[in-house]
């Protein structure tokens, strides 16, 4: 029987092996992740489940891979992908053999170094198990620390003030996701925090944590010393790529094509881990949940053979407080941007444009636009910056027409 | 046993629009697809985002919040997070209202 293998039981990867079998794919199926829970969405830890709001959400209910005959090897940490015997190398030494394999093994999040950032108390986010520590010492807490700005780290600020605690956040930049929005749209997310009550900290970073066998503050390059009952130390991910082995090509992920194919051809990648040739962008590796939901779906019919290019725009979302924001497209070096709406009443949208081209949509609280201009961005437009202006223009207008 | 509750009236929902509306305790949508009327839950099965707030192009609403997709016609999910269907329900427009069949419980 053909035995298709998923390594990597997150949004990707538990997407990818349910899509194999809802497509009609009736070999064997394996889905080995290294958390002990069937695949679960994160979006939420940082959000609704943060705040006790929600429970887990699952990318399918746990006793669903069982009543569609995937085999599920959760709790179990996958060592390599042996290209030359074409077998998935467990711990404790078994050998999982495949036809085709799916690296989905995510990433994980950076650890600086620190000093003091292995004491109790300083917490980062990734996995449920973080969010649940963060949950419980927030409940004993009036105050917390935290380390980044970029969307983690502002939706858990958002969260932890809305639980009643007060959150000094300090950042290296200027503005929050300065890198990626600028400092006009990231002034908006810092204004944002601000009347929410955060105190903010720029151009700024930790130097180390101190406390008596647990957090009790951060003292930061310039001298500050911050205290608190718990810190939260968000400052990005890297992608988890040791399964590759010296089998699979690695750079900066596990480069795969634009069909989400690696240099090897029955192994593919998909999620947070995949450097995709992006026909649009170019190789980008990108760390948001539509995208590892998306190529799942995508891979797994291209392992059944459709052979179709991936070319979606990029989507997310984050709630902080009451803002909905949403972005979607990918871009680095922008050098025109058009608004529509106030970004001062905090509804907006801005497009990022380089050379006349929408390259990237940004919104707070103006629901259509954003995913209403991605079959612009994947059609490489150039719209006028009068339409992108007027908040009156329906951007389904300017679509191409379809072929 | 099942019946025919008005929620609102005639041509109260435009082409091209989504409208949320109560039956009972019910929350249910009512989308207008070129002049054809369909109704289903309200709440996204995935997170329970309104659907009503989504966008509908032809005959497929998308969730404002996570992007989950239903097909209004037949309330599968297709597309995004959400993995279970939307109830579906038969509307009609008599006599000046709008009315919904729905079960009993």
């Amino acid at each position: 029987m053909t035995t298709f293998v998923v390594v990597g039981a997150g949004e990707a990867g538990g997407t990818a092996a349910a899509t194999l079998r809802e497509e009609g794919f009736d070999g064997e199926i394996v889905l080995i992740g290294a958390e002990p829970m069937a695949p679960y969405e994160r979006p939420p830890l940082s959000k609704e489940y943060l705040r006790g709001e929600s429970d887990h959400v699952f990318v399918r209910p746990p006793e669903w891979y069982g009543e569609h005959a995937i085999r599920t090897r959760f709790g179990t940490r996958a060592e390599r992908v042996n290209v030359e015997d074409s077998v998935v190398e467990l711990e404790g030494g078994e050998r999982v053999p495949y036809d085709q394999v799916v690296i989905a093994t995510g990433s994980r999040n950076r650890r600086p170094p620190i000093p003091g950032l292995e004491l109790p108390g300083v917490f980062d986010l990734r996995f449920a198990p973080n969010a649940d520590a963060i949950k419980e010492a927030a409940e004993n807490a009036t105050k917390a620390v935290l380390v980044g700005m970029g969307f983690i780290g502002a939706e858990v600020t958002a969260s932890l003030r809305q639980l009643g605690l007060e959150a000094t956040v300090i950042e290296a930049t200027s503005t929050p996701m300065e890198r990626v929005l600028g400092p006009e749209l990231g002034g908006a997310i810092a204004a944002l925090h601000r009347d929410h009550g955060v105190e903010m900290i720029f151009n700024d970073g930790a130097e180390r944590f101190e406390g008596d066998g647990r957090f009790e503050a951060m003292v930061t390059r310039e001298g500050r010393r911050i205290e608190g009952d718990f810190a939260v130390v968000g400052v990005g991910v890297e992608p988890v790529t040791e399964v590759a082995g010296d089998g699979v090509p690695v750079d900066n992920g596990i480069p795969v094509d634009a069909t989400l194919r690696t240099a090897v051809e029955n192994v593919w990648a998909v999620g947070d881990v995949a450097r995709h040739d992006h026909p649009v962008f170019g190789p980008i590796r990108v760390e948001h949940f539509d995208n590892a939901l998306k190529m799942g779906e995508r891979v797994a019919k291209n392992m059944l053979g459709a052979g179709a290019v991936f070319d979606d725009a990029h989507w997310f979302w984050s709630d902080q407080y009451d803002a909905k924001i949403e972005m979607a497209g990918f871009a680095t070096q922008w050098d025109d941007m058009v608004v529509r709406g106030s970004i001062e009443d905090r509804s907006f949208s801005a497009f990022l444009l380089k050379d006349g081209q929408l390259l990237s949509t940004f919104s707070m609280n103006r629901k259509f636009d954003v995913r209403r201009s991605m079959p612009l961005i994947s059609a490489r437009l150039r719209p006028e910056r009068e339409q992108l202006a007027d908040p009156e223009l329906d951007l389904r207008t300017l679509r191409p027409p379809k072929e | 046993m099942s019946e025919w509750v008005k929620v609102g009236s005639a041509g109260e929902v435009p082409d091209g629009e989504v409208t949320a509306f109560s039956a009972g305790d019910r929350q249910i949508a009512i989308a207008n697809v070129e002049g054809d009327l369909h109704a289903f839950d309200e709440l996204c099965t995935h997170q329970q985002c309104s659907l009503a707030e989504g966008e509908l192009e032809g005959t497929t609403i998308e969730c404002a919040c996570h992007g989950s997709m239903f097909d209004v016609t037949s309330g599968e999910a297709i597309g995004g997070p959400a993995v279970d269907p939307l109830g579906v329900y038969q509307v009609k427009e008599e006599d000046g209202e709008l009315r919904v069949l729905v079960e009993e419980e």
